[in-house]
Formats: structure tokens, sequence, C-alpha cells
């Protein structure tokens, strides 16, 4: 997904363009078989990776949302340095927690490998500090843990698989752009079973719901003159799971696009370019910086016609760290043709990104 | 009191400083100058302790705890750095490699400080680079480059985009500049780099320097601590924050009594001072009193009017004191920095910022030193006897004191006996309060001896055969002794103090002489503070031509003991296991080690603060664990006040440490003195390293010696001062008393220059008491400096060493001196024409 990569790669390490000795960096090859738990694991040798998890939480007064990512980054600088702490693997982690009518909660985190973070290469097991997020178990016992604690917020989940893992693209590779170059290995699992421990201003509570687990690597995904994206995944009612993205120009033109819809019978329908459209309804201002988000959006994909109904209006994101950025990404509830509650993510709305 | 009570009571202030200006601008002057040295000593103290917290705030953030090896060679596994950020109570976990390194070969050694920006940024923003390369920036701190501190950009000459080279040892990075960091404060000098650069050039290979750590809102650091200190390796130590800012305190500390000590030694002079003053103006004014008592003031205000007076002399005092102090702490920084001439806080250029409270405190402390002066004078003032005042003036209550009481005579013995006892307790919080008390126990056992001395010599001199104009002034003395006895307890006081720091001074600059000749074998030494020895110097010494016939290596490792204590100095030294006593100033039995054991020399500080003796085992946090040495013997050291252990270099190599040397002894080849002396101070010069001759580093450390005692010498001098005065005043306010008297004597036929004698006479006798009774005070105040204080505050012993020359010079300039003062003061009285003062008095 470039919607990860095009945060990344900017906000990393404006430095990266101007490398001089580009590293050999891994390309995301349509030929690679993906193999499980080991490709749950860290893919170093590509530029950017993520482990991202959205969810709707069941709670009483209306829909709740929380998120828990985490970005490695292999910048390509100190390579050749001797040492097991150079920052050649730098990993990045954001937490946020939505609640109705009020505002985002967020955190970040960021450290480099073996100093204060780490990841494995054969497994879904990467921490930032005291975050972390582990896929352990197997059968009916296979889980996914996420940890994260924040003076304001702290959770403490346990996802359940209640479906198989979903391939994005072809068998995990999933084009990016116009480009085949433009690619990117692309795993999600939907419908995940959420329990465990929710802690907010330091009152505890049970929580429950349903999240979506994506794990993405590449080295180049970005095509020439995108400045953002719009992208979704709905973990629909009826069990079924759609994700939908594009990507823009400067003038809100859908560069690429792409949807796949795994219905709850477990049939895969992949959309190309042509199929899926994302038309803005409603948009809301930034209070903080005068961006204009379409938070209400209609979203077709194939003969779906689907509307975002945000559960707030400000589910706002401006991380600090590595740079300054401010996104969209928040918990939506979908009508239409197929209904669900899903994560909305949209980026490049809040001022040019740097490139 | 009502208005005209408070205009009388004005009145009388004002006449006595008119007519007795000199002598209440001196109790005013001495007054100041105990506040003002207390007060200055405060500020400075706390200018430099504050400056000290902000540049270790700035350079080390503020953490609730940091992880450090407990030796200085040490390092942090990496596995424990991420153990420690995945603790959920951990909320920052900040790893740092903090070395020191050598500029292009040039003198300039720099803190090299390698960090984590990932971390660093929320703990030490100070510390934060700044890239400033051409056309925007093409680096970030993650690559090959550091970045420098103004200063040090200033002090190279260099800009950013130079070319640099950081040198430690054989370990050499060769890199450039690639900007600065702004907020890094003026006098700093430092460069930054990434963690990993630093790790790869400098190491340690596998760990880092030290972590700081902030910890998660609500755990708390002492429990947090204590339950991850049980889990820790031997070789690594977690600290509080605040253990750095006391572990600075304490460096200075017992130094910083002493100063205060005096500063009260000086505010008690004042309140003498101010007793002398009020004692002679009560007297001298009783006639006057006597008459505003018959005329209706009551007891308690002729009372309160004496106290009011030592309070107006106390008041301008000390805010005179709060000025002159405030004064001396500017000026004090300014020239030597924050270390109150001890050489604690090396290079620091603190500022003074007065606070209300302390300076009120040392403001009250002045007026309540003027105000116990005038407390026994405000006393007699009250019980003057109304009639007898007013027909012939001041009356002495001597009679009590004439004959010596048993209860009296046990009091004193008791508090003979408590001094005594004082002097063999243990320093308490490190301090030796019980050694302080015994001093001012002997003082008064010293003062409390007056009157006995005084009748003793007087009692003796009344039944030999003198002249008629002795005889009288024996007389005078014998039968109303008050005035006498202030006189000579004011120079019991001053000789005693004078006494007691020439003596402590002397026996510890002989120590120290004797001391160098032990600790300096060789005839060069060449040292390079913080940073091992060049390795081109080093192998240039292996080589043949090499103009020494014998070099001795030493490398220095810190070894934190105990958290809040400064570390311990751990010298690994090339010497002679057989044979240590040729290297080190043994106090004591050497004893050999069991087989296969390690031997430790510890030095008379680390014994001290430890309560160690030889034969005993020590368990030394080395080389990340904990390493059980036999303690050899103990040498004296008064280098380094917090303690010293040496180690043979062939131990701490078989242990698997490396020697990487900081100082070394070199031998010359016979007949190849003046080469080898060239070869130490070209390479001296090229390195920027230290290199001395023996003598010229034993000359340094005795003027240093004496710099840092010059401040005793003033007040040696300046208490002098204050005891003669007091002689004076006393002996001219008992000759005024006498005025009648003596008016009768030179009506019945005895002329000036008898009367002159006779009054000269007195004042010598009572200078021969006081000083002969000082003498004896202050060799035994030095006593108890050389063998309590010392000791117990700076863990340092030696012989006493009574400089009898100086002491006995200076008894007799002070007594030539007080004879000088009687003088004046007996021409003061016989210049009034006898028939005007006996027509007066009636």
């Amino acid at each position: 997904m470039q919607r990860r990569s095009f945060l990344l790669t900017p906000l990393l390490l404006p430095a990266l363009a101007a490398a001089r000795d580009a590293p050999r960096y891994a390309v995301a090859s349509r030929a690679t078989r993906l193999a499980f738990p080991r490709d749950h694991g860290a893919h170093p040798d590509f530029r950017t990776e993520w482990w991202y998890v959205t969810g709707a939480l069941d709670a009483p007064g209306g829909g709740m949302g929380f998120q828990l990512t985490f970005f490695r980054s292999r910048p390509g600088i100190a390579e050749e340095l001797d040492s097991p702490i150079a920052a050649s693997q730098i990993l990045f982690a954001h937490a946020a927690l939505t609640r109705p009518g009020q505002r985002l909660l967020h955190a970040e985190r960021a450290a480099r490998a073996n100093l204060g973070a780490g990841f494995s290469t054969t497994d879904c097991e990467v921490h930032v500090g005291a975050w972390s997020m582990q896929r352990s178990g197997a059968g009916a016992d296979e889980h996914f843990r996420l940890v994260a604690q924040d003076a304001a917020f702290a959770f403490d989940l346990r996802l359940t698989p209640t479906q198989p893992l979903l391939l994005q693209g072809e068998g995990g590779w999933s084009q990016k752009g116009p480009r085949p170059e433009l690619a990117s290995h692309y795993v999600s699992w939907p419908q995940l079973r959420v329990g465990g421990r929710l802690v907010i201003d330091g009152k505890a509570q049970e929580a429950t719901g349903r999240a979506w687990f994506d794990h993405e690597w590449s080295s180049e995904v970005l095509a020439a003159g995108a400045v953002g994206w719009d992208w979704i995944g709905i973990n629909l009612d009826d069990g079924g799971a759609l994700m939908a993205f594009r990507i823009r120009d400067a003038a809100g033109n859908t560069l690429y696009a792409h949807a796949s819809l795994r219905d709850a019978g477990g049939r895969l329908t992949r959309f190309g370019p042509g199929e899926v459209g994302f038309t803005p309804v409603r948009r809301w201002t930034s209070p903080r910086n005068g961006a204009l988000y379409p938070v209400q959006m209609e979203i077709r994909v194939g003969p779906h016609r689907i509307e975002t109904a945000p559960v707030a209006d400000d589910q706002e994101i401006s991380a600090r760290r590595p740079l300054p950025v401010s996104y969209w990404e928040g918990l939506v509830a979908i009508r239409g043709t197929l209904a669900g509650r899903g994560y909305l993510e949209l980026t490049g709305y809040a001022g040019a990104l740097r490139l | 009191m009502s208005s005209p009570t408070w205009r009388l009571s004005w009145w009388l202030i004002r006449a006595q400083f008119m007519t007795r200006r000199t002598a209440t601008a001196l109790s005013m002057l001495a007054i100041a100058l105990g506040v003002s040295l207390g007060y200055a000593i405060h500020l400075i103290n706390d200018a430099a302790l504050a400056d000290f917290s902000q540049a270790m705030k700035s350079v080390q953030g503020e953490p609730d705890a940091v992880l450090a090896p407990r030796d200085s060679s040490g390092h942090v596994p990496l596995a424990l750095v991420d153990a420690l950020a995945k603790d959920e109570a951990v909320a920052l976990a900040v790893p740092v490699i903090e070395t020191r390194v050598r500029l292009d070969d040039t003198a300039t050694t720099v803190r090299l400080i390698g960090l984590d920006v990932f971390s660093a940024a929320l703990l030490m923003p100070k510390l934060m680079p700044r890239q400033s390369g051409p056309e925007g920036a093409t680096t970030n701190i993650f690559e090959d480059g550091v970045f420098a501190s103004p200063a040090l950009l200033a002090r190279l000459n260099a800009r950013v985009g130079a070319g640099v080279t950081a040198t430690r040892g054989a370990a050499r990075w060769t890199t450039r500049i690639r900007g600065d960091l702004p907020a890094v404060r003026g006098d700093e000098l430092l460069l930054v780099a990434d963690i990993a650069w630093v790790q790869a050039h400098f190491g340690p290979r596998e760990g880092v320097g030290e972590v700081r750590l902030r910890l998660a809102p609500g755990v708390r650091p002492a429990t947090w601590i204590a339950t991850w200190s049980a889990r820790l390796p031997a070789g690594l130590g977690l600290r509080a924050a605040d253990d750095n800012l006391a572990r600075m305190s304490n460096v200075s500390r017992a130094y910083r009594v002493n100063l205060n000590v005096l500063a009260m030694v000086a505010l008690l002079t004042g309140a003498f001072l101010v007793f002398a003053t009020q004692l002679t103006a009560v007297a001298q004014r009783s006639t006057q009193f006597a008459l505003l008592g018959v005329l209706g003031l009551p007891p308690r205000m002729r009372l309160a009017q004496v106290l009011v007076e030592g309070l107006a002399i106390g008041i301008p005092g000390a805010a005179a004191g709060l000025g002159l102090g405030y004064g001396l702490a500017v000026l004090f920084t300014r020239l030597l920095g924050g270390d109150l001439g001890g050489g604690f806080f090396a290079a620091s250029s603190p500022v003074v910022v007065p606070e209300l409270a302390p300076a009120l405190g040392f403001f009250v402390l002045g007026c309540g030193a003027s105000l116990m002066g005038a407390l026994y004078p405000a006393w007699l003032n009250r019980v003057q006897p109304l009639a007898q005042a007013l027909k012939t003036g001041f009356a002495q209550l001597a009679p009590a004191a004439a004959a010596p009481r048993r209860g009296r005579q046990v009091a004193l013995a008791l508090v003979a006996v408590a001094a005594v006892a004082l002097t063999r307790l243990p320093a308490i919080d490190d301090l030796p309060l019980a050694g302080y008390t015994a001093i001012a126990l002997v003082l008064v056992l010293g003062i409390a001896a007056a009157p006995a001395a005084t009748r003793l010599v007087f009692g003796a001199l009344a039944r030999t055969a003198l002249p008629a104009p002795l005889r009288v002034a024996v007389q005078n003395i014998l039968q109303a002794p008050l005035m006498a006895q202030v006189a000579a307890s004011g120079l019991i006081v001053s000789f005693a103090l004078t006494v007691s720091m020439v003596t402590m001074v002397s026996s510890f600059r002989t120590a120290l002489d004797h001391w160098l000749d032990d600790v300096l074998p060789a005839p060069m030494y060449m040292r390079s503070k913080g940073v091992p020895l060049p390795a081109d110097m080093l192998a240039a010494l292996e080589q043949a031509q090499s103009p020494f016939a014998r070099v001795e290596r030493m490398a220095t490792v810190m070894l934190t003991l105990d958290p809040r204590r400064p570390p311990v100095a751990l010298l690994v030294r090339e010497l002679d296991r057989a044979d240590p006593a040729a290297r080190l100033p043994f106090t004591g039995a050497v004893l050999a080690a069991p087989p296969g054991r390690i031997t430790a020399w510890i030095s008379e500080p680390l014994q001290e603060l430890h309560g160690l003796a030889p034969g005993q085992t020590l368990r030394l946090p080395l080389l990340g664990r904990e390493v059980e040495v036999f303690v050899g013997g103990v040498w004296r050291d008064y280098a380094r006040q917090f303690g010293a252990v040496v180690i043979a270099a062939a131990d701490y190599r078989a242990l698997g440490g490396s020697v990487a040397a900081t100082d070394l002894a070199l031998w010359p080849r016979p007949g190849q003195e003046d080469a080898a002396g060239l070869w130490m101070r070209e390479q001296a010069a090229r390195h920027g390293i230290e290199g001395a001759s023996s003598g010229e580093i034993r000359e340094l450390s005795l003027s240093i010696f004496d710099k840092s005692f010059a401040v005793t010498y003033a007040l040696e001098a300046a208490a002098m001062l204050i005891g003669l005065f007091g002689l004076a005043v006393t002996l001219a306010a008992s000759v005024w008393l006498r005025a009648r008297e003596l008016a009768t004597l030179s009506a019945l036929g005895f002329d000036r220059a008898m009367l002159g004698r006779a009054i000269v006479f007195e004042g010598a006798l009572i200078a021969v008491i006081g000083l002969v009774l000082g003498l004896a005070c202050g060799i035994a105040v030095g006593a108890i400096l050389t063998h309590v204080v010392n000791p117990q505050a700076f863990h340092w012993r030696m012989p006493l060493q009574v400089p009898w020359t100086q002491v006995l010079l200076g008894a007799a300039l002070t007594l030539a001196a007080g004879m000088g003062a009687s003088r004046f003061a007996a021409r003061q009285a016989t210049r009034l024409p006898a028939a005007q003062v006996l027509a007066s008095a009636q």
C-alpha cells in the first residue's frame, strides 16, 4: 500500500532522495511465494515495512476505534558501519484511540533496531520500547498480542483470527502504480476478534470488537506526481472484507486505484483502476491547520456503492516523529450496498508532503 | 517603649558611637567580616552547585535513574538496554556513550558524546545538533560526522564542514564537522555524534556507556531501582538522579564546613569585640546610667539600652557583611571559579544569585553575635548599685569570683574530660563535629582558666617587693580583675586560634613535603588527563634509541563503590609485587597475599572511608564483575581525598583488563638527561599532555598548597589584630576607670613616667597570661585539628609539627604590640591634669 510508504519515505529521511550510494534494496517480485509464519516476520532487505492493526471496539454509547502500527525503515545509511547499533534499521510506532465525539488520543515511539527496538525475521514479533506486536500459537490458539501504553491511555489486546489470511493482489504481490516495478508484498487479515483490556485516564475496561491486520513491505511504490492517497479497509457486518485505495495527484485526480472484496463465503473479487472511484460528499476542516478532509466519501467498487460516516469528524493525527505531519485516519461506519465498520485514511490534504 | 524613651535611647547610642568611633567601627567590621565570609562561602558553593547541576542537566538531561557500569572502563550490554526499554515502567531509555578524545593531535581534548537522537531528543534537547551543511542539508546525524559546540568551533578556529581527526589511544576516527550544537552552553567543549559511529571507533563493542532512564508516570523511582538493582550483574549499578548532586555536594562538603567554621570564628571574635566595647562603655558610663536610674529609668531599661546598642553595632555590621560577602563571592567566582580554592569544580564559571532566605539567615546570625556580645555588659549594667555608681563609678562584682569554689573546679575538670572524650568519637555524618566541639571546649577552658591564672600571677607578684607604682598596678588587678580577664581572654582565644592554624598548616606542609619525596621516585613524569597517551608516543618509548632507561606506565579507572560518594580511583601500576614499598609510602605493615590471591594496596582515605585494615578482603567492581582482592597494605595519599586502590598491572591483565596508560614515570639514561627533557617537552607540546620533572611537580604542589591556605593566613592575621585591639580597648578603659586613682597617685608625687611604666607593666603581664594560656590552648587545638578533624573530614593523617620559631616569634610580636597598646592607653590617662580629674570626681 502506498499509503504508508507515502508517509514514511518523505518523513523519515529527507536525505534519502539524495543518497549518494543508493543501497541495494530488494524488489517486490511477482514470483515470490509467501510462506507463513516466516513472512509475518520482518524483511529487512526492503526499504519499508509496516504491521498495521486498526479496529472497532464495542463500547457503550457508540463506536470506539483503536490503531497500533509499527513501521520499519531501512534508510540506506550507516550500512557499512561496523556496529550492531548502526542506524540502518529504524522502527517507529503509532498508537491512537478514537472515542465518539472526543478528540483522538495519539502517541508515538521511535528507536533504532538493537537499541530499544527490535524485530524478528521469522515471525511477527516487533517492539519499540515497551510497545509490541507479537503473533504466537497455532491453530485455534493462534493470536496476536498488542501492547501499547502512554500517559493518557494504554491497551493490551489479544486478536484471534476468525478467517484465513487474505493475500492481496496476486498471491500477496500488490501492484501500486501504472508501472509494474511499483509494487509491494501485501498481506491482510480481516475480521480478527478482539479481546483484552483498555485503560483510559487510569480507568481500566474490558475491550471487545473486530480488527483488521495489514502487513506490507516494499522498496519502491510511488508513482511520479502523487501527493497523497485515500484508503479504506472494512470489516463487513456479514463477515466479508473490503479494501480499496486510490492514489491522487495535486489536482485530486486518481493516478491509480485498486480494490478487493472477500465475501462472507470466502470468494475473493479484485477490481482494477477503472472499477474503483472515490467521490467526496462532505469535507471537514481541521481547526489546527485548515486542511479540508473529505471525511464523508462515496466509494464505488464494481457494482457496490457505499458511503463513509465518521464516528467523529476530528480524527486527524498530528505526528511529530520523525518529522511533523498531519493526516486523517479514523473509524467510519459504512452505509450503502455493503454495511460494516472500517478505517479510512486520508493523506496529502494538510499541505504538501515533502517528497 | 514610649517615644521619649526612644529618643533617649537614640541619644545614648549616638553619644556612644561618637565617643568610641574606632571601637564601634572595628566591632562592626568584625561582625561584617564574619557574616561576609560565611555568606560568601554559602553563595559561592550554591552557585557552583547550581552551575554544576545545570551543566549536568544540559548534558545529561534530568533522568529519574541512570544505569552505569561501576567500573569506568566497563559498559552496559546491549541486551540489557533492550530489556530496560521493554519494561513498561520505563517511559524512556536513553543510551549514551561518552568518552574523551584528542583532536588532531592538538593540545585539545574534548568530550565526545555518542547519542541516539530518537531517545536523546526527549531527555537532552540541549545536545541536539543542527546540521548546517552547504546548500541545504544533505546529511543527517546518522551518517559519518560530528557536531561541535560553539566554544569548540571557536577553540579549533574551524568551521562547519572542516575535517577533523579524533584519537583515543590507538583508536582513530577521521571525519568531518557536519554542524553545530546551538543549545550547548557557551563554555562547554564537546562533540556530539551518532552513538553507533562513536561505538564503531572507540567502543565498547557490545554495549553502551550508560543508560539514562525516565520512568513512566506513577512509578516510584526508589522502588523501581531497588527491584532492578537486585537483578543486575555485579559490574553495573543503578543510581537515582539526585545521587549525582549528592555526590558533587559531598565532594566539597568537608572543605566547606571547615571554611564555615572559620567564618564562625570570625563571627565569634566579632561578638567578643562587641563584648569588650560594650563592657567598657558600660563601665565608663556607669555614672550617667546611675543618674538616669535615679531619675526613674527602670533597671530593665538599662539592660535594654545596652542590648539595643549591641544591635546598633550588629545591624549595620551584618548588612555590610552581606554586601561584602556578595562582592567577595562575585569576585571569587570571576577570578577562580566556584571551587573555593579547593580545586573541586574545575573549569566552571558560575553565576552568583543571592536569595532572600539565606541572606536573612546570615543577617540574623550577625545581629545575634553582637547581641550575644552585649548580653553580659547589659546584665552588669542592670545590676549596678545606683548609689555606689553615682559616687564612685563602675562597680565590679569581683568578690564572688575572688574565692575559687570547689564546684567551679569540678566543672572545669569535667569540661576537660569531655574535651578529651570528644576527640575519641568518630565522625558524625562524615563531619568531625565532635572534634569541632572539643575545640570549642578547649577555648572555653582557656578562658575559664584566665581568672585563676590572673590571681596566681598577680598574687605572686603582690607578695614580692616591687616598686610602688608597679605594686599599685598589681594590687589594682588583684582587687578588680574583670577588665584584665576580659583583655586576657581575647588574647587567649585569638592566639590559640593562630597557633592552632599555624601548627596544622605546618604539620600538613611538612607531611606533604615528605610524601612528595616518596611518591615521586622518578626524575620525570608525563600525564594525559582522561585520554590514554598517544599510541605512537608509547611506541617511541619502546625504541632502542629512546633516552630513557626505565619507563613505568600507569592507567586510572574510576570505580563506584557507593553511588552517593565520589568514585574511587583504581591505579593500575607497573610495580614489583614483591616490593610495593619501593613505590608506595606505606603507613604500616605490608602483608603478602596468600597464594593465588590478588593484592591491592589501599590509600589512607579509602581505609578511613571503608574501615578496612591490611589482611582484609575488599570487593571491587572490576571488568564487569565483582573481584575480591587482598588488602596488602595502606599507603599515604594526599592527592585523592576520596580514596584510591593500587593493583599491579600484571594482575589487572591477568583479570582480563587492558592497560590504557594515562601516566608515565620516566628514568632517563645516565648522561642523557638533557635529551630526555627535550624529548618530553617536545612530546608534551605536540600532544597537548603534561610533562614535568619531579622537582617541578613538587614545587607546583607546594605552591598550590600554600595558595589554598592563603585564606587561613589572612584569618590568622585578622584574629591576632582583633585580640590586640581587645587588649588595647580594655586596657584603655581600665585606665580610664582609674583616672581618679591615677590622679591621686600623681598628686602624691608619682611622675608621668612612673605611672606610664606601671600601666605598661600591667599590660605586659596581662598579655603574657593571655599568650601563655593561648599557646597551650593553641597546641591542644592544633593537635585536635591534625589528629581528629583532618582525618575525619579529609581522611588523611599526618604527624603533629609545632613550628616553634614561628609561634614564639608571633608571641614576642604580640607581646610587643600589647605593650605598645598599653603605652598608648597610659599616655591617654596620664595626659589629663590631675587636679581637674580630682575636682570633677567630687
